[in-house]
């Protein structure tokens, strides 16, 4: 299960597990993004290289425009899995 | 523990399940599951991608014994693709130079223990392990 929705700030809340099979349902939301925002990942336990392919994706249409994602309140795991993959260097990330 | 699941992204949460409840039963860590599910994910997804027009399900085999969890994912009637040949994926690369995708099987390769592949008789199997502890 993975949810996808806007905080009560203006962040966009990311719960779940945010495997491949879930992916259109969070590219649907991504690709409304136009501003720079924070995904706030304390409720996501879990995300696959198809997850991090839609972050990349989203951070590279936002920069056209000058604007950016940052990622906050992420979970060991899924902060180890973003520095294999060097997503550490392109995106600004909080751990929780 | 022996499954078989058809070939479909919509699979992964049942071998989610399937796998954690096998982990749990096992008490092995979060911090162990973590990367045995996404291996898992990855190589699954990674056989629906490069086979569309396979339908045959894909079998999944997880089995915890002194300490080491042994998984095995194995699809018949496909060409051979060796999920244990070098990945070349510039991780430093600026955010210009990256595109989306290419990154599963890099994962892959760097969160398992041991990945064995092989192939006979246009059937894959791919066996990976990883210590518990």
């Amino acid at each position: 299960m993975f949810e996808i929705d806007y905080g009560s700030d203006g962040e966009v809340i990311c719960a779940g597990r945010l495997d491949a099979a879930q992916c259109a349902k969070a590219e649907a939301f991504m690709d409304e993004i136009a501003d720079t925002s924070t995904l706030d990942f304390s409720r996501l336990e879990y995300i696959s290289s198809a997850g991090l392919g839609l972050l990349l994706k989203t951070q590279k249409r936002l920069a056209e425009s000058g604007a950016a994602l940052s990622i906050s309140n992420v979970n060991n795991h899924i902060y180890d899995v973003f520095r294999y993959s060097g997503f550490d260097a392109i995106f600004d990330i909080t751990a929780k | 523990m022996y499954r078989d699941f058809a070939r479909d992204f919509d699979s992964l949460t049942a071998i989610y399940e399937f796998a954690e409840k096998i982990l749990a039963a096992n008490e092995i860590s979060e911090s162990v599951r973590f990367p045995v599910h996404l291996a898992m994910e990855e190589l699954f997804t990674n056989m629906v991608k490069y086979n569309p027009d396979n339908r045959s399900d894909i079998g999944v085999d997880v089995d915890v014994a002194a300490g080491t969890i042994t998984v095995t994912l194995t699809e018949s009637g496909v060409d051979e693709f060796d999920v244990t040949r070098p990945i070349d994926v510039d991780t430093g690369a600026s955010l210009d130079e990256r595109s989306p995708g290419g990154l599963g099987l890099y994962l892959l390769q760097n969160i398992v223990d041991k990945l064995e592949y092989d192939y006979d008789d246009r059937r894959s199997r791919v066996i990976f392990t990883k210590e518990s502890g």
